[in-house]
């Protein structure tokens, strides 16, 4: 059941005829997941930030 | 026990703590999945007779439109909580699923075009599941562009509530009417569905990867929904402290 | 004097102080009308096939764009307000509302359509499919477009966002009609269609206001 269907390594990534269509389109959901994960990185670490700088602005007004 | 598991789920801190572990569970099976469904499509599943190797797009293809359909769904659901409980975590679920929905319908459209290309020699054609998809993008985006366009969030939140709810009604009804339209402009000649049963080597990797893809979706919507949590929790307590804390 | 005959009074005179609000978008009707044989060619076997389609694809567009800011004077000079303290529900003042605005707005446009088709030669039989699915399909074009317009109430910056947020909804209406003028123009029987359509106005007559008033209340207050 688990037979590599192709000749050699190259074949595979060359996926006669149709690698244009299949391999970008594999790439493309690698970056869409990829960016998504990412933007939700930067979307928390930029609340923590915020939050943080709230917190240091009212420190400096109790002083 | 109770409804005790479902109350906690107006507690923003409760949600907070345990979405960070359930994230972790998700990305790792999500990735175990992915790789596994996708290296098993590519490489090990037999070529198609017909269409040759260029179905192997379907790895992806199908379950982003699942997931596509699913999320507008997961959202109505989230627009009824939001309305009956008042459950604030419902809007911010609401307001993940939305990009991550749009994202996922953006790409199952991308990648059905570029399917088509070998398959019927254009890209685009006015198939039903391509223009249903076409206004469920359509959709999704509104929704996005809402809430968007309101400042005040809980405003902005049931603004979109009521928007995803008349759209959910109407969802099957534009299904239906384009199906209709389709068979009313076109000859049933260019079917696209229709296909001979698969062998268990090619749907066992497409399992894979539908499950795959769900449970990346849940890690993406959890990511995204504990950013928000912290954004719009910012003045509580318990958020002051975790940040003075790290 | 009624509540409702009252407020159906007021709407009369605010249309009649401006009647400009009418005229532009049967004028934009007109306008989007002469540019197709402009931009296609004065060849008129080909305007009367596309023409009827062209004129719903027109109107639907005027009428959004006409609906757009349905609700936004009665917002900013605080008479939505008082709806909320009249003894009527918000629903059926909402359901005036459209109806007075169709009345006003929409069926104009729908009684300019004839010199459209004239101007692109579509058949007479096919004219009059047009006039009837058009008097069918607005009253629910009408609805939604008040919802997009009552759910973008609050932000001063919406722009067309009430258009783009509730066009994909008008998928089956335009479908729909767009059936009965194909069969309109092959002469078959158009009435199974013509009842469906009347059956999503009439649903959404009755279910949009709903909503709409839910999105008025949004707007008002906030939260309540």
């Amino acid at each position: 059941m688990l037979e590599f269907q192709f000749a050699s390594l190259a074949a595979f990534f060359e996926m006669e005829p149709h690698g244009v269509y299949v391999w970008p389109i594999y790439g493309l959901g690698l970056l869409v997941l990829g960016g998504l994960t990412l933007d939700n990185v930067r979307q928390h670490r930029r609340a923590v930030r915020m939050i943080q700088r709230n917190l240091e602005r009212e420190e400096t007004h109790e002083l | 026990m109770g409804w005790r598991w479902f109350h906690q789920w107006g507690s923003p801190r409760w949600f907070y703590e345990r979405a960070g572990r359930w994230q972790l569970v998700c990305g790792r099976l999500a990735l175990t999945l992915l790789i596994t469904g996708s290296l098993w499509g590519l490489a090990f599943a037999p070529i198609d007779y017909q269409q040759g190797n260029s179905y192997r797009i379907i790895y992806l293809h199908v379950p982003v439109a699942f997931l596509a359909q699913a999320l507008y769904a997961a959202m109505a659901v989230c627009a009824v909580v939001l309305f009956v409980w008042k459950m604030k975590l419902a809007d911010v679920a609401m307001q993940s699923i939305a990009i991550m929905g749009f994202a996922f319908t953006a790409l199952s459209l991308i990648s059905g075009a570029v399917w088509g290309k070998p398959t019927w020699g254009t890209y685009w054609v006015w198939d039903a599941r391509l223009t249903s998809m076409l206004i469920l993008a359509f959709l999704y985006l509104g929704v996005i562009g809402l809430r968007a366009a309101i400042q005040d969030p809980d405003q902005a939140g049931k603004a979109c509530g009521i928007l995803v709810l008349v759209g959910v009604v109407n969802l099957p009804i534009i299904k239906y009417s384009v199906e209709w339209w389709n068979t009313l402009h076109q000859p049933a000649s260019l079917k696209l569905t229709e296909k001979p049963a698969m062998p268990a080597s090619m749907w066992i990797p497409l399992l894979i990867n539908i499950l795959g893809y769900y449970v990346a979706a849940a890690y993406l919507i959890l990511g995204s929904m504990r950013a928000i949590v912290l954004e719009r929790e910012r003045r509580s307590a318990w958020v002051r402290e975790l940040v003075s804390r790290a | 004097m009624s509540l409702e005959r009252r407020m159906l009074t007021r709407e009369l005179k605010l249309n009649v102080a401006r009647p400009g609000e009418i005229f532009k978008p049967m004028w934009f009707l007109i306008l989007v009308v002469s540019m197709l044989p402009l931009a296609l060619a004065p060849d008129s076997d080909l305007l009367s096939e596309i023409g009827s389609a062209m004129i719903w694809v027109a109107t639907l567009l005027a009428l959004l764009l006409n609906t757009e800011h349905l609700f936004q004077s009665d917002f900013s000079d605080g008479v939505l307000e008082q709806w909320l303290f009249l003894n009527r529900p918000l629903a059926w003042l909402v359901g005036l509302k459209l109806i007075a605005h169709w009345l006003f707005h929409v069926l104009p446009l729908i009684l300019i359509t004839p010199i459209a088709g004239i101007m692109l030669s579509v058949p007479t039989d096919v004219l009059w499919a047009l006039l009837v699915t058009l008097v069918i399909a607005t009253p629910a074009l009408t609805c939604f477009s008040g919802l997009g317009a009552a759910l973008t109430l609050g932000s001063s910056r919406s722009g067309i966002l009430g258009v783009l947020v509730m066009m994909p909804l008008f998928v089956p209406i335009v479908i729909l009609a767009a059936g009965v003028l194909i069969r309109a123009m092959d002469g078959s029987d158009t009435l199974p269609l013509l009842a469906l359509l009347g059956a999503f106005s009439v649903v959404a007559a009755t279910v949009v206001p709903i909503a709409v008033s839910a999105a008025i209340r949004l707007n008002i207050g906030g939260s309540n």
